[in-house]
């Protein structure tokens, strides 16, 4: 009989952190006017957008998404025959019936598997001039990151086109959050979009409610550079802007939260941008003010409070917020690391860099990251984590809520999957998404004291 | 018309009963044309499946598929793990039911924990070389992390395209780990309908988990539900029964013991037709056939043959009386509240035919409903689980009945032609555009809710609660756009584009 003992990593992935490509519908019907169509199994968009964009945050599926959006809901006879006719009819009705700006066609496993050419199909609507465009983002070609870049590079190559007009000094694109995965990501682009335009940039954010649509997506190549704000997610896509606009990019790897981290953020892009200073600092100033006004009313209550707050914390989740939280609670707290976990599977080349910035987060504390997916796996490194003396909080998802528990401490879900969360346009970076952060921190731990 | 239970794949719903899930008329003549009042089969379909006209359109939007459905029945048996055979999108879903599963523990106050389900996370290569290392990989994950009791496949459109040898895996397993290693065939495209999922589920269950040789309890009573709440141990108390509630949050035991019950009942025939009918067919435990208990009439005749089934009529004649009388005072006030008042019901089929029937006792005008598919006859072939029919006799006609899958186009159509108060709903996806046209929704997540006499009052309870959302809903659709065209909306009929594809009929509109 075979040994049973399962210590080595496998393929199992129990209680999902991540879903497939073709979960990119969301970043399709994340700008505004855009309506995806999915070419796929009759389940694949329910579940894409329930587990999402439902039971994560519950943001609801907008204008032009939901688990009702434009589907072949592939029978046998696709498998069989092959599903082209099918989509190309569907196509055809979705013009017919939808307003939308934009369609995006979207493939899953089975049209993938039995080799439609779905590029021929799209192509046929867009030489009528269709605004239409397409990717290949079958279930087993990676994950919604992966079909994300996918979906971008579809729209730039496919309907934004070619470009050889000037750059408009002073505008940016900015590739940050992947939607309704971070379940902050409508609040927290609002926010980064406010201050990036504070300190004088014409921001095109592209998603979300504040992204003025197909009509942002055209200026993409007018832009003087492009921001790419995260650790890892949107530099395939700048790499390519560079090389089809001339566009050079920004990567600042760390979503800035609170007031010393925006503040250095903001510096270094309107250095980058050659913007005038002492317009920026103004508006750095003014934020500031703010920020340290509340701060300091806070600061009472972090002083004072008699029945204990957690003094270590562990992150769980995709890099993009777990570097970010990181880096705030760290800094802005002085709470300690006990355990950090990047959830997504960055692309392996990505993940030095990614370790090297928690090697550095701060001046005075060394910390490291480790990186699996399987929440078992997980559950079991935290559990075997020393958090000292008292229970830790926990920055995770719905699947921490019962190991929370079994350590006494706190949980915060602040990721994909939050199914006990509601949120609608809360922020947790910048300036002000810090100040809500910290609201949440501590109504969490002073709420469940008595 | 019997049950095959000798190959490891399910017959579809479509094959067995004939389900279409596109229709439009009254709903007398949807019973009409079924196979109760009809009987007279198309040659093309030998002795299962009837055949009624299905119309098929051009546009559909998102559906669900048969793998949900065995995540949220094989993914919630407490003591056993569901594998999901398939690319990490199908896992998808493990959020959701988890979502639902805790939910329903709290519900129910069961131990709330995470449910136990692993993805098998086909990549590219596997669709090359094929998943099976990776298949019995997680098999021994599943079981040297929960030691369940039994383990459970669920396969996925891609296992189902490659063509692993899945049964052949779980069959060796099954002899290594000596715990009940389950295929469940639930490939989304195989069926039209998601419902064969939930009988994918049944069959695995019935094959494989219940005992053989069973010994009768003869105060037993297996219900088929889902997470509702737990009305039916009162209720059958009032006949010295006791309840085993299958499949969701039940133990791998309570399954095996399935055989053993002195009959069976569920909340919806949809969902509990294929078992119910299996556990006859094979272990001679009765199914309760009778109208479904919804409304006097339905909970009457309900009670009395499962009474009579048991040997309990005594008991069901006195409580059934006190019933009535304990219930009058309220309905009568309800009734009151509620007159004038429209509803129209989206939900799935035999459920929403109970339904309606609860709306009209409470005096609520039912001009239009839909369901998301439609079974001219369910497993067991008897007439007296004629559900629609049972609704059309006793609580009058239905003018616009629709079967329509989730097709959120139609339904602004739907909606317009009767202009209800309020709908009635379990899935997603309809809702929302109620509400953007200013119509409150009651989402019933506990379908036990209306189910009874108490039903009746909980059901008129809800509806009051939900009517005074009616602030909400229209201030949001003064400010909102919906996403179809003023061409699709100012359409008088929802299947107008499935009457113009019809075969020979097919005419070309230029869309630039």
């Amino acid at each position: 009989m075979s040994n049973l003992e399962v210590s080595h990593k496998t393929n199992s992935i129990q209680q999902i952190r991540y879903v497939c490509a073709i979960a990119a519908m969301h970043s399709a019907s994340a700008i505004p006017g855009v309506i995806p169509i999915v070419h796929c199994g009759p389940g694949c968009a329910d579940k894409q957008f329930m587990n999402l964009a439902f039971y994560n945050g519950f943001q609801g599926g907008g204008y032009g998404g939901g688990a009702v959006v434009p589907s072949t809901n592939s029978r046998e006879l696709d498998v069989v025959f092959g599903g082209e006719n099918r989509l190309r009819e569907l196509i055809k009705a979705s013009i017919k019936i939808l307003d939308a700006d934009l369609f995006v066609v979207l493939t899953g496993c089975i049209s993938d598997l039995v080799g439609d050419d779905v590029g021929s199909i799209v192509r046929e609507f867009q030489d009528q001039g269709i605004s239409i465009v397409y990717a290949e983002t079958g279930g087993f070609k990676g994950n919604n990151f992966t079909g994300h870049e996918l979906v971008t590079r579809a729209i730039i190559d496919q309907y934004v086109g070619d470009y050889d007009g000037p750059k408009e000094q002073g505008s940016v694109n900015v590739w940050s959050l992947l939607p309704y995965h971070n379940t902050f990501w409508r609040g927290d682009l609002t926010e980064i979009k406010r201050i990036l335009e504070g300190i004088g940039l014409n921001v095109n954010i592209l998603f979300g409610q504040e992204s003025k649509g197909v009509a942002e997506w055209k200026d993409i190549p007018k832009a003087q550079f492009n921001l790419v704000l995260s650790p890892w997610l949107g530099l395939q896509t700048a790499k390519h802007l560079e090389d089809k606009y001339e566009q050079p990019f920004l990567h600042v790897p760390i979503i800035p939260i609170g007031g010393k981290e925006t503040s250095a953020f903001l510096r270094k892009v309107a250095h980058f941008a050659e913007l005038d200073i002492a317009k920026a600092e103004a508006f750095i100033r003014q934020e500031e003010k703010q920020y340290y006004h509340y701060l300091e009313g806070f600061s009472d209550f972090y002083a004072e409070y008699w029945w204990g707050l957690p003094a270590k914390f562990a992150v769980i989740g995709d890099s993009g917020y777990n570097l970010a939280l990181t880096k705030f609670l760290v800094n802005q707290l002085g709470i300690i690391p006990g355990k950090q976990i990047i959830t997504e599977n960055p692309p392996e080349e990505y993940r030095e860099a990614i370790r090297k910035q928690y090697q550095t987060i701060a001046e005075d504390v060394f910390t490291d990251v480790e990186f699996e997916e399987d929440s078992y796996a997980i559950h079991q490194k935290i559990r075997q984590t020393n958090f000292g003396h008292k229970p830790p909080i926990l920055f995770g998802t719905t699947w921490e809520r019962d190991l929370a528990k079994e350590l006494k401490g706190a949980i915060v879900e602040v990721g994909f999957p939050a199914s006990y969360e509601v949120v609608l346009s809360r922020s947790y970076v910048g300036y002000r998404g810090a100040l809500t952060l910290l609201e949440k921190i501590y109504t969490t731990t002073v709420g469940a004291s008595a | 018309m019997k049950i095959n239970l000798k190959t490891p794949v399910v017959e579809s719903r479509e094959q067995r009963l004939g389900t279409i899930i596109a229709w439009d008329g009254k709903a007398s003549d949807l019973s009409k044309e079924s196979a109760y009042a009809r009987g007279n089969c198309e040659n093309t379909c030998g002795d299962k499946a009837r055949r009624l006209c299905e119309m098929e359109g051009p546009f559909t939007q998102g559906s669900v598929c048969s793998e949900q459905m065995v995540e949220c029945q094989a993914g919630h048996v407490r003591n056993a793990v569901l594998i999901q055979h398939s690319p990490i999108g199908c896992g998808a879903g493990q959020v959701i039911y988890n979502s639902i599963y805790r939910n329903g523990l709290a519900l129910r106050n069961l131990p709330v924990e995470n449910q136990h389900v692993i993805c098998t996370n086909l990549l590219e290569e596997d669709m090359v070389y094929g998943g099976a290392a990776k298949l019995e990989q997680s098999i021994r994950d599943a079981w040297e992390r929960n030691h369940p009791k039994v383990i459970f496949i669920a396969t996925s459109c891609a296992t189902g395209i490659i063509g692993d040898d899945v049964d052949g895996i779980a069959s060796q397993m099954e002899g290594e780990l000596k715990i009940p290693v389950i295929p469940l065939h639930c490939e989304g495209f195989k069926s039209k309908h998601w419902s064969t999922g939930f009988d994918a589920t049944q069959h695995g269950i019935v094959r494989q988990i219940v005992r053989k040789r069973p010994k009768k309890q003869e105060d037993l009573v297996n219900v088929i539900n889902l997470w509702g709440s737990d009305i039916f141990t009162p209720m059958l108390a009032e006949l010295d029964l006791r309840v085993n509630y299958v499949i969701d949050l039940a133990t791998v035991e309570e399954l095996e013991q399935l055989s053993e019950a002195a009959a069976t009942v569920g909340f919806c025939y949809t969902l509990s037709s294929y078992m119910a009918a299996a556990l006859e067919q094979e272990f001679g435990v009765p199914e309760i056939k009778a109208p479904q208990p919804y409304g006097f009439a339905g909970t009457d005749a309900w009670l009395r043959e499962l009474a009579r089934v048991t040997n309990r009529e005594e008991k069901a004649e006195a409580y059934i009386a006190r019933e009535h009388a304990r219930i009058a005072p309220r309905l009568a006030e309800l009734r009151e509240l509620l007159k004038g008042k429209k509803g129209y019901v989206a939900t799935g089929s035999a459920y929403a035919h109970g339904l309606i029937a609860v709306l009209r006792e409470l005096g609520v005008e039912v001009d239009g409903s839909l369901v998301f598919h439609h079974d001219p006859v369910y497993d067991s072939q008897d007439p007296r689980q004629d559900s629609l029919v049972h609704l059309v006799d006793n609580y009058g006609d239905v003018p616009f009945f629709s079967v329509s899958n989730r097709q959120q186009h139609q339904f602004y159509g739907l909606l317009k032609r009767v202009n209800p108060d309020f709908i009635l709903i379990r899935h997603n996806g309809l809702a929302p555009l109620a509400s953007r046209m200013g119509i409150p929704a009651a989402p019933l997540g506990d379908e036990h809710h209306s189910l009874g006499y108490q039903g009746i009052i909980n059901l008129g309870e809800s509806i009051l609660d939900i009517l005074a959302h009616k602030k909400f809903h229209q201030d949001l659709a003064a400010h909102t756009k919906l996403p179809y065209k003023q061409w699709w909306l100012d359409q008088k009929d929802p299947f107008v584009l499935a009457k113009e594809s019809k075969p020979g009929n097919k005419e070309e509109h230029s869309y630039v």
